[in-house]
């Protein structure tokens, strides 16, 4: 028998050339000799050319016809979607572009700058390793095309429009309106639990001035229902200057003549409160209020008793 | 080139044919050398796939079938109308497209109005309107360190050593620079150790050139935790409840399985103050488990931060 790819290749020709869409039957008539014969192992061999297909991207059509064919399906590639529409880039922009796909490193990037008449471009010196998560390009595609979504997180369902995707410090993020919560929320694209179902593009408008960057705190000490708080610290000389960068010099409250500053930090979120000053080590005490420091001293007595 | 082994299956097969044959009928002709390259195929395979394509198309019609034939080292293609496009961008490689733009464009040096610029615009507009947004904030020495990297020029920075608890003095020779998991990183030749180091740049405090460039030498940036989850350093496997899954999803692991409502996670230490850190995180109800000498690691670190806190305010709070 024939290599499959021969095969596969004639069947998007066939499909893309004809008129009226073609039953199994019909295509395995036109392609002769080259399907196994034998009703099994020739609606195998179909069965997996149409999933072969599908997989790397060709837009097959289906359809159930009726009259004297009722019940049978038959198939068609809509050329005007199988077809790259040209980007029209002009050689600085294709080469920038280049340049971009060398630096992020994403394998489907490089494919796709191929596509787009683009070549491979040695090594950059500054890269950039981003997470790669399934589910994002159908998000993309969703929120592009005003789809709603719906997927399982912390074990309940959830239906969302989605707004935008957000990469922040190591993670994805999808951001939009919360269908049954009636209101913006956020989600952990790795944390989605099940299928993502992807609904009927139009379902929603973006508000004009959304911006994904405002919808949450940066800062993780500043999430949170709890009320804004905002803690004084005491981080000594060695760490007193990486401190002073990270906060900005506006959150030094005081200069002690050692080197050491007094610096206010938010601590609405008293867990990523003490995940940061505990990265401080024995460099940084909490001095108020009161409520906070006791709050650190109970949580070093709990762990100092359990030796 | 990349070497494969074993047979290439017939998915990969087609969506590079259905990319190859646009390419090359817009080539008219081509070196079988340069397409191989491009395509990253081997020679053989790319003679082997081009000789089924030649036979492809629709019989009887001449003009439909696709017309290849090599040679001396040159491809001569006609290629029917059928497959003068390549395939369409398919979702994956839209999103992929598009984030590879927008990491670029915050890459120390990007300049925000050019070529990237306008070819993220023309991406955008075809793929639909897509509010993908990419954070890759720069700590302020980002762009001095990236700058030497291009040139091989040494630099004196003041550096923050977490395993050593101390700032230390020392030439470096930055030689790649990439960003990870929140964070910017270089790889340096570093004089101090007389090896190749990685450096956190946000740890460095002060840089400034030396006036010393050093000869050009390649280093592989590495993907992934790979880097990090070095054989030769020492493992701890840690006892965490619930709430402490987020160490596995922050740290290199070795190992990571479901205990009661907990975790037990073998986390790669990179030195025994990191994981100290770590467990005063954690707070008591995390344990090491193994290995024997770090048993009693958290409970020592928290007994001592609480001997600070004992000497009643230290600053008059």
């Amino acid at each position: 028998m024939a290599d499959a790819l021969e095969r596969i290749t004639n069947l998007v020709a066939l499909l893309m050339e004809t008129r009226a869409p073609l039953t199994q039957q019909q295509i395995v008539d036109e392609l002769e000799g080259q399907y196994p014969t034998g009703d099994a192992a020739q609606r195998g061999a179909f069965e997996r050319d149409k999933a072969l297909l599908r997989e790397i991207g060709v837009p097959l059509e289906s359809e159930v016809l009726g009259g004297n064919d009722a019940g049978r399906t038959a198939y068609r590639i809509d050329r005007d979607r199988y077809e790259l529409a040209d980007l029209h880039l002009a050689p600085d922009e294709q080469a920038a572009l280049q340049l971009a796909v060398a630096a992020a490193r994403l394998a489907d990037a490089q494919f796709g700058l191929l596509k787009l008449g683009g070549d491979r471009s040695s090594a950059p010196v500054v890269v950039a390793n981003i997470p790669e998560l399934p589910a994002l390009p159908a998000l993309r595609e969703a929120s592009a095309a005003r789809a709603a979504v719906s997927f399982g997180y912390h074990g309940s369902p959830r239906r969302l429009h989605p707004y935008a995707l957000l990469l922040r410090e190591r993670f994805w993020y999808v951001i939009g309106h919360d269908v049954d919560r009636g209101e913006v929320r956020t989600y952990r694209v790795d944390r989605m639990e099940g299928e993502l179902a992807v609904g009927e593009a139009g379902a929603f408008e973006r508000p004009a001035d959304f911006d994904p960057r405002a919808t949450f705190p940066t800062d993780p000490k500043m999430l949170g229902d709890e009320p804004a708080a905002r803690a004084e610290v005491l981080v000594d000389e060695p760490r007193a200057a990486a401190i002073e960068r990270e906060l900005g010099a506006a959150a030094v409250v005081r200069r002690l003549p050692d080197g050491a500053v007094v610096v206010e930090v938010p601590c609405t979120n008293l867990d990523a409160f003490r995940s940061w000053l505990f990265g401080l080590g024995e460099h940084a005490e909490v001095l108020g209020p009161a409520g906070v420091r006791s709050a650190v001293v109970e949580w070093l007595q709990a762990m100092a008793g359990a030796r | 080139m990349t070497v494969r082994r074993g047979p290439r299956p017939t998915g990969d097969r087609l969506r590079r044919l259905l990319v190859m044959l646009p390419w090359l009928m817009e080539r008219g002709e081509v070196p079988v050398a340069e397409m191989c390259h491009r395509f990253e195929l081997s020679e053989q395979e790319l003679v082997k796939d081009l000789e089924l394509a030649a036979m492809c198309g629709l019989p009887p019609f001449v003009d439909e079938m696709v017309d290849v034939f090599i040679d001396e080292g040159v491809i001569f293609a006609g290629v029917p109308r059928l497959f003068t496009r390549p395939l369409a961008l398919t979702a994956p490689e839209g999103f992929a497209l598009l984030a590879a733009a927008r990491v670029a464009m915050q890459l120390p040096g990007a300049d925000a109005d050019g070529a990237l610029a306008r070819a993220l615009h023309k991406l955008a507009v075809a793929l639909g309107d897509d509010a993908v947004v990419v954070e890759t904030p720069q700590p302020p020495a980002a762009a001095a360190v990236a700058d030497a990297a291009q040139r091989s020029a040494r630099l004196h920075i003041s550096y923050w050593s977490p395993a050593a608890d101390r700032r230390t003095e020392r030439e470096i020779t930055p030689r790649r620079v990439f960003f990870e998991g929140g964070y910017w990183y270089v790889i340096a030749d570093d004089q101090l150790s007389g090896e190749e180091r990685t450096f956190r740049i946000d740890r460095i405090e002060h840089c400034r050139l030396t006036g010393v460039v050093d000869p050009r030498r390649e280093v592989e940036v590495p993907h992934g935790d790979s880097w990090f989850a070095d054989d030769e350093l020492p493992a701890a496997l840690l006892r965490v409840p619930a709430g402490g899954g987020w160490v596995a999803e922050r740290y290199p692991t070795r190992s990571v399985q479901a205990d009661g409502d907990g975790w037990l996670i073998e986390v790669t230490v990179a030195s025994e103050r990191w994981l100290r850190d770590l467990l005063l995180r954690l707070g008591s109800e995390a344990e090491v488990v193994r290995p024997a000498e770090w048993l009693g690691l958290g409970a020592a670190a928290a007994s001592e931060l609480l001997r600070r806190y004992e000497r009643a305010g230290s600053d008059g709070s």
